[in-house]
């Protein structure tokens, strides 16, 4: 599979903390990658730096070989072509679920609105969001939301989607609906790069799986060797919370 | 009857009779000021409210940084000085100082217009910039992260949310405006204040033209204020939305209706 992006000697610091050392990884196309980690070991930082949200303060991100970092690249140009989606949604407030997905779409790609329009419709049909296309985000459920950030984040057709914790603000019986989406669009082969606390979606879902503790990778693999064959001792320890082992 | 022999409400009906002319003229002038200088301050407070909130970038170089510094420099000062000192005197200093040191004669609508306008624009720039950080920061990560750009998200994103959240600034602006115009007649301008000077000059009659013409400053007001409040909930856009669907055996409104804005009103 072609690479599509290579994090190398990645560092960020925060005033005099250190929030990322030195991080190398990458991520192929059609890869499903989960970040997973105790909270504050950088996996946020690490996602909001790929889609420079956050200035990383040292070190490469290569998209398709191209180091985005070196400021030759277009930051506009590029975002659009990485999706995010949040943990707190930040759906536009003043714009109704069909516009949410329409404005980048006119704004960023240029399309005509008739072009935006349906292909909104066709990824809020995607993620089960089609009949509400004329509500406001706050008349929405958490789940509804995230799954309207989900299809925002599609109609701009991207090369690659992050996800923040997308699920971590959700009421327990929301989660599955948002996992539902993510597994549907793992079986098309979106490539996804998550920061997740759900381990049962880093184990059954991705291909990949990252294990961050203090703002280092500690351990890299394929899911079912992270899972079923760990080599860090602390992967292990983590990971014994929830297989039990 | 002579205006000595006329009770209290009698000399007020006669006021309102002899110079309904006046008193309209005054009204129309002194309202015709406070809409044009709140929409134009609004301008000015928008324009000094979004360069004020503008962060310089990483990539900028030393002289666009530098130039950004000078700007908000003088914006800060005209916001300061502006705020910092009595409409009625900068109403003085510009129209006699414009005559005096550059030989320019204001006339009345000009020196109003202008006066009013800066100095609405000054509050309204704080007002702006409150507006635009009121608006959570997670709405400008969202546009950035579908690839708009810093004026793509200002004009789409932040400003239409931060005009709904200063609009209540903005109508006790207008209100303000139509009080504060009287200070005008300083320069001569003929608003509602002037029409006041005018009747009690010529009558002696000092308490009923201050009682007319203080229910019509009140009747302004109020119709204005009433009228931003019926904007400010045509802004907030309907309560309930329409599912969209071609099915039409499964209803089609009001999956949620509760705004809770609304239902405290009633």
């Amino acid at each position: 599979m072609a690479e599509i992006l290579r994090i190398q000697h990645l560092s960020k610091t925060f005033g005099t903390n250190q929030v990322l050392k030195d991080i190398d990884f990458q991520v192929n196309t059609g890869d499903v990658t989960s970040i997973i980690g105790a909270s504050g070991s950088g996996k946020s930082t690490l996602l909001r730096c790929i889609n420079l949200l956050e200035d990383p303060t040292s070190g490469q991100i290569l998209f398709h070989g191209q180091n985005i970092l070196d400021g030759g690249t277009e930051e506009t140009a590029y975002r659009a072509k990485v999706g995010m989606v949040f943990q707190s949604f930040n759906l536009f407030s003043n714009h109704t679920v069909l516009g949410n997905c329409m404005l980048g779409q006119i704004k960023v790609l240029g399309k005509s609105k008739e072009e935006a329009r349906s292909d909104a419709l066709f990824y809020l049909d995607k993620v089960g969001m089609a009949t509400y296309i004329n509500a406001k985000p706050h008349q929405l459920s958490g789940g509804q939301k995230q799954r309207v950030a989900i299809a925002r984040a599609l109609s701009m057709q991207p090369e690659i989607l992050l996800f923040d914790e997308p699920t971590s603000a959700l009421d327990p019986e929301l989660v599955g609906e948002v996992l539902d989406v993510m597994k549907a669009l793992a079986k098309e082969n979106m490539t996804m790069l998550v920061v997740t606390h759900e381990m049962s979606f880093a184990r059954d879902i991705s291909s990949h799986v990252v294990y961050m503790l203090d703002g280092k990778i500690e351990e890299e693999g394929e899911s079912q060797q992270i899972f079923e064959n760990p080599r860090s001792p602390h992967t292990k320890d983590f990971l014994s919370r929830f297989t039990g082992k | 009857m002579s205006i000595s022999e006329m009770s209290f409400f009698q000399r007020m009906v006669y006021i309102v009779q002899e110079y309904s002319g006046s008193l309209l003229k005054g009204a129309a002038t002194t309202m015709v000021i406070a809409l044009v200088c709140t929409a134009l301050g609004c301008v000015i407070g928008f324009a000094v409210g979004i360069v004020q909130t503008l962060e310089p970038s990483k990539k900028d170089g030393l002289l666009r940084r530098s130039v950004l510094r000078i700007v908000k420099l003088i914006l800060t000062s005209y916001v300061e000085v502006f705020r910092g000192t009595p409409m009625m005197l900068q109403a003085a200093f510009i129209y006699y100082g414009a005559s005096q040191l550059f030989d320019i004669n204001l006339g009345m609508w000009q020196a109003a217009v202008l006066i009013v306008s800066i100095n609405t624009g000054a509050y309204m720039a704080e007002t702006v910039r409150g507006g635009i950080l009121s608006v959570d920061i997670g709405q400008t990560e969202g546009a950035k992260a579908v690839g708009m750009n810093h004026f793509q998200t200002m004009m789409n994103v932040i400003l239409p949310q931060a005009l709904r959240n200063i609009m209540p600034q903005i109508g006790n602006n207008l209100i303000i405006n139509i009080k504060d115009t009287c200070v005008l007649s300083i320069i001569g301008t003929v608003e509602l204040f002037f029409t006041f000077k005018s009747i009690s000059g010529a009558l002696y009659t000092y308490f009923e033209a201050a009682t007319v013409i203080l229910i019509i400053y009140f009747i302004l007001t109020f119709a204005c204020s009433r009228i931003l409040r019926y904007l400010e909930n045509r802004m907030d856009g309907p309560a309930n939305f329409d599912l969209a669907t071609t099915d039409t055996l499964a209803f089609t409104s009001g999956m949620n209706s509760y705004n809770p804005r609304k239902a405290r009103k009633n």
